[in-house]
């Protein structure tokens, strides 16, 4: 059905004004912390953005996912929904540990303007990103018990969807804390 | 491929009583937008009244200088859960449900396109007003800080009560709610119409609740955010908006304004589609215009979203911007002026008819031009620094969304009751309602004019005793009052014709469009079979084979 | 310097201006199949209009002084005469010009909705980029290749919604869409100019006033760096979402006055079923 798709497009243009005014937070302070942890200071954006690099390949992932039910190959498609939520849960376990170090630094969510915004503006796409995972679990039951006959699913499509406008995010949400601060 | 299953129990009945046959329990699983449209409906006349009453103590509070009827914490209260009552549980919610009940059947579908969602959108705003009232039972009191909750007064220093938190809990839930049905409307409009019912030709309130819903699924998520960051705030002591600690109270204000200017037209464009249904069917015309009403509600959805600044003009952005934002709001007034055109030219030359629904149209165009007349006054940047913060603001707008939203509500109660319901509202006790709401409302507001021109500030708990000051307040609680009989008085012509109201039969007003093509009340299919759409009058094309209002379906 | 004088004599005829409006000249002539109609007077009056904001005391004023008056050059060049100039193209040309091998592809694929709104929105981001901003400023091959630039993606931009021949279009609602998401993007960057700051885009904070009117601007009509910014900002913002906006109506008032596409497909008979809200399960 064409209306489960249109709806979570507009979902998703929903959802980007949410993030879009979480990035205008971010940018509106990013000037304007002249003591405390800054992004320059405080982040590492090697590691960073190779854990990222696990949530962007999990986009071709998905899309992989996406290609064998068309195919109606349903054994990759197991495989590329299993591989999906394994690259989503590194880039989890890498944002784990980047919160951890820097709350073992003292920097909190209430130490300064960039500790607030940072960790709002990563913490809804780490949200954002949970809810995903969880999706993709159910997806990945429901086709172990084979419930995806292909060609098509609105189910798999609207979810890697989803999953497509979270990784885009975090491109966006990269650029601007990370590259902005190191380039 | 998909298989369906039956959306609807089979013993739902669209019936406002819950008395009927099967309880409770099935209206709290319904989803049947029926019977949503008609829980939003209920549970936003329960908020009409609680909203109501906090205006009247207000009122009473007021009625002469140096009152110490309510304590100023008490005020605060009451003034803030007053505007947020009225703007997020009654109006909201209200065109939300009717548009929720009337939808489906207006493009001749069978429920939204979403139905489950459509129940959780109402269950989120159900449960979102309860949050927020809760809060009167706690030790710190209901919030206190104005519907706009500006920062810092919003934050922790200086509210130390959790009132906003709250509010913005509150809030939060029901704006999610509000996104969904958004959602659910567009996905409607879009998918779910009969054949030959094209956009060209889908009714104008149909058309308003689309631009609404659009806004509603755009606009929302700014205020999402920012509650969100008003809660990291109070809950994680993040500093977003509180300025000893580097963050930015004007930033509040910006994504506060940013969704509450948009959400201005959210409440009133549902309401231009209201009066677009009403006037042509008592005028016996068609709509004057239709392609132009339809395009300036485009063009106000998209003006909406540019012109928030113009709440800020006393806070200090400069000249250059307070010039730009001045004009750009005074802009708004052509495509609305477009609209009040086309209503008095459907008018003209018409067969009026002047039913409850008419009368109370025909007053909505007329409080509604004193609201937006303000408006456009208080654009003027030289204009509102004198008047900001005073009662002509709170003239200026409850002129827009009383004078305008409500008084539209009120005719789209009478006109839809009978669909709804099946029998018709009383006209006797209609009229009695009619009069007196104007007679109150006008007595209410408009001498709050001249109290702001005077100097009388707003969301203060009492006044000095200056010249007229405590006679012209004391007439404005005497027709808060008579506006307070009024609601009374509409309360009782609902309880009495709910069970003694003369039936009303499918199609009472003779109207054209598709939900009267059914029974009052609809069955749970809405439609055994929809009538062919040849126009954008289907019932009239029905009744008229011979002079269709689209000369090429004669043909057909 | 007086300001009629300074108006009279700050006048630029660039070559690489005219020979620029030359070529677009040139090129329309080369449609297979233009004439002089109602239509050429448009693209005509773009090209005039073009020249205007080039050569005029206006681009002086952008490049020596006024970051406002380089934005009020900036939305005539990308949103307001690129729509002049493909307005002016005749259907026929056009459609022609597409049948051509490669150059008729690459506009078939430019003017899908995605690269053109991204080539739009796009030019207007990356060339106020302050650091970019401040080297176009001082660099007279840039600054040429920006102003084309600007022409070029406008015409890119409009595309999907005014393309002279009709299957390029978008339908109106997605093109009303298209207008205000690119709205969207203009009005975040008018923001974030306008309450940055002053002295986002250092070149205008001293200018070296080659004409000696600077006393004049700051002094007597009292735009100081902050306030020429803020201008700049909202001219931006404010105007030119107006123009999105002005176009999106266009698309509609255009989508009325067309024939109802479906009148003849209407099912003959008593009625229909009415359609169900969906539930599915794959």
């Amino acid at each position: 059905m064409a209306n489960n798709r249109m709806l979570v497009g507009f979902f998703i243009a929903s959802e980007s004004i949410f993030f879009l005014m979480l990035i205008l937070a971010y940018v509106n302070f990013h000037g304007s912390v002249t003591d405390g942890p800054t992004a320059v200071n405080s982040l590492n954006p090697v590691v960073t953005g190779i854990f990222s690099l696990f949530l962007f390949a999990s986009s071709f992932t998905i899309w992989l996912a996406g290609k064998s039910l068309r195919n109606k190959n349903h054994f990759m498609l197991k495989v590329w929904i299993l591989a999906t939520i394994v690259l989503g849960a590194v880039f989890i376990f890498g944002q784990g540990l980047e919160w951890s170090g820097l709350l073992d630094k003292n920097i909190t969510i209430s130490r300064n303007v960039f500790g607030t915004t940072f960790f709002t503006l990563t913490g809804f796409h780490g949200f954002h990103v949970c809810v995903g995972l969880i999706m993709l679990s159910l997806l990945l039951g429901l086709a172990l018990a084979g419930d995806f006959k292909g060609p098509k699913s609105d189910a798999v499509e609207c979810i890697s969807l989803y999953w497509h406008f979270v990784d885009g995010v975090w491109v966006v949400v990269f650029s601007v804390i990370y590259l902005w601060a190191f380039l | 491929m998909s298989s369906r299953i039956p959306l609807v129990p089979e013993n739902a009945v669209p019936l406002p009583s819950l008395k009927a046959n099967n309880g409770l329990l099935s209206w709290v699983s319904s989803i049947d937008h029926k019977q949503i449209g008609i829980m939003y409906l209920i549970i936003t006349l329960i908020y009409f009244l609680l909203g109501g009453l906090e205006a009247l103590l207000i009122r009473v509070q007021l009625a002469h200088p140096g009152n110490d009827f309510l304590t100023p914490e008490l005020y605060n209260q009451l003034f803030t859960m007053h505007g947020t009552t009225m703007i997020f549980f009654v109006v909201m919610p209200f065109l939300i449900g009717v548009g929720v009940y009337l939808l489906p059947l207006m493009i001749g579908a069978r429920d939204m396109a979403f139905p489950r969602l459509n129940a959780l959108s109402f269950w989120l705003f159900f449960f979102g007003g309860i949050l927020l009232y809760y809060s009167f039972f706690t030790q710190s009191g209901a919030p206190d800080v104005g519907w706009f909750a500006y920062a810092p007064l919003s934050e922790k220093p200086f509210s130390l009560n959790k009132g906003p938190t709250y509010w913005a809990l509150g809030l939060l839930a029901s704006g999610i709610g509000s996104v969904a049905s958004g959602l659910n409307n567009v996905v409607t409009i879009l998918t779910m119409r009969t054949p030959g019912m094209t956009m060209r030709r889908i009714p104008l309130f149909v058309w308003m609740m689309l631009v609404t819903s659009l806004l509603l699924v755009f606009v929302i998520p700014i205020i999402t955010a920012a509650f969100a960051m008003m809660l990291l705030d109070s809950i994680l002591g993040a500093t977003f908006f509180t300025p000893a600690h580097g963050g930015s109270a004007i930033l509040w204000q910006h994504f506060f304004w940013g969704f509450g200017h948009p959400e201005v037209y959210i409440l009133i464009l549902p309401a231009f589609g209201i009066i677009s249904e009403v006037i042509p069917v008592f005028s016996r015309k068609p709509i004057y215009g239709y392609e132009f009403v339809a395009a300036s509600t485009v063009a106000i959805g998209l003006l909406s979203l540019g012109v928030w600044a113009h709440h800020m003009f006393a806070v200090g952005l400069g000249n250059a911007a307070n010039a730009y934002f001045s004009l750009a709001s005074m802009l708004i007034a052509i495509p609305t002026g477009v609209k009040v055109l086309n209503w008095v030219a459907t008018m003209w030359g018409g067969r009026i008819n002047f039913a409850t629904p008419m009368l109370f149209g025909t007053a909505f165009i007329i409080e509604f031009v004193v609201g937006g007349l303000t408006g456009v006054a208080i654009a003027s940047v030289p204009i509102d620094w004198v008047v900001t913060d005073s009662y002509f603001i709170v003239a200026h707008f409850h002129y827009a969304i009383f004078g305008g939203s409500v008084f539209a509500i009120f005719a789209g109660v009478y006109y839809w009751f009978p669909k709804f319901t099946g029998r018709m509202l009383s006209e006797t006790l209609g009229k009695w309602h009619f009069w007196l709401t104007v007679i109150g409302f006008n007595m209410t507001f408009f001498i709050q004019h001249f109290l702001g021109v005077m100097g009388m500030p707003r969301r203060t708990y009492t006044y000095y005793d200056m010249p007229y000051w405590g006679s012209m307040n004391l007439i404005s609680t005497i027709g808060a009052m008579i506006l307070g009989l009024s609601v009374l008085i509409f309360v009782w012509n609902i309880l009495v014709s709910l069970r003694h109201g003369r039936p009303a039969g499918d199609n009472p007003w003779n109207a054209w469009t598709l939900e009267w093509a059914t029974t009052s009340p609809p069955a749970v299919e809405n439609f055994e079979l929809v009538p062919p759409v040849r126009g954008r009058r289907p019932l009239w094309d029905l009744a008229h084979p011979d002079m269709p209002d689209e000369p090429g379906a004669k043909t057909v | 310097m007086s300001v009629l004088h300074f108006l009279g004599t700050a006048w630029s005829f660039e070559p690489w201006a005219v020979i620029f409006a030359l070529a677009l000249i040139a090129s329309y002539a080369a449609l297979p199949g233009s004439r002089l109609n109602g239509k050429s007077l448009l693209f005509a009056s773009g090209i005039f209009l073009m020249v205007l904001a080039l050569v005029s005391p206006l681009d002086y004023l952008g490049r020596n002084y006024l970051f406002s008056a380089h934005m009020v050059q900036h939305i005539l060049l990308l949103l307001v005469i690129p729509l002049m100039l493909l307005s002016g193209i005749p259907e026929k040309a056009a459609e022609k010009a597409l049948a051509l091998p490669i150059a008729g592809g690459v506009m078939k694929f430019l003017g899908n909705p995605i690269p053109a709104w991204l080539l739009g929105v796009g030019s207007m981001w990356v060339w106020h980029m302050p650091s970019l901003h401040d080297t176009v400023m001082k660099n007279e091959n840039l600054y040429i290749a920006q102003q084309i630039s600007f022409v070029l993606t406008g015409v890119i931009f409009w595309w999907p919604v005014f393309a002279p021949v009709k299957s390029g279009r978008l339908a109106p609602l997605a093109a009303t869409l298209y207008l205000a998401s690119a709205c969207l993007g203009c009005t975040i960057l008018g923001m974030l100019i306008t309450f940055a700051g002053a002295g986002l885009y250092p070149a205008y904070a001293n200018p070296a006033d080659p004409a000696g009117i600077l006393s004049y601007i700051r002094n007597d009509l009292c735009i100081t760096p902050g306030v020429d910014q803020q201008i700049g900002g909202l001219t931006m913002w404010v105007p030119g979402c107006l123009i999105y906006l002005a176009a999106s109506m266009v698309t509609i008032a255009r989508w009325y006055a067309s024939p109802e596409p479906d009148t003849v497909n209407i099912p003959a008979g008593e009625g229909s079923i009415a359609k169900a809200g969906s539930y599915v399960r794959d």
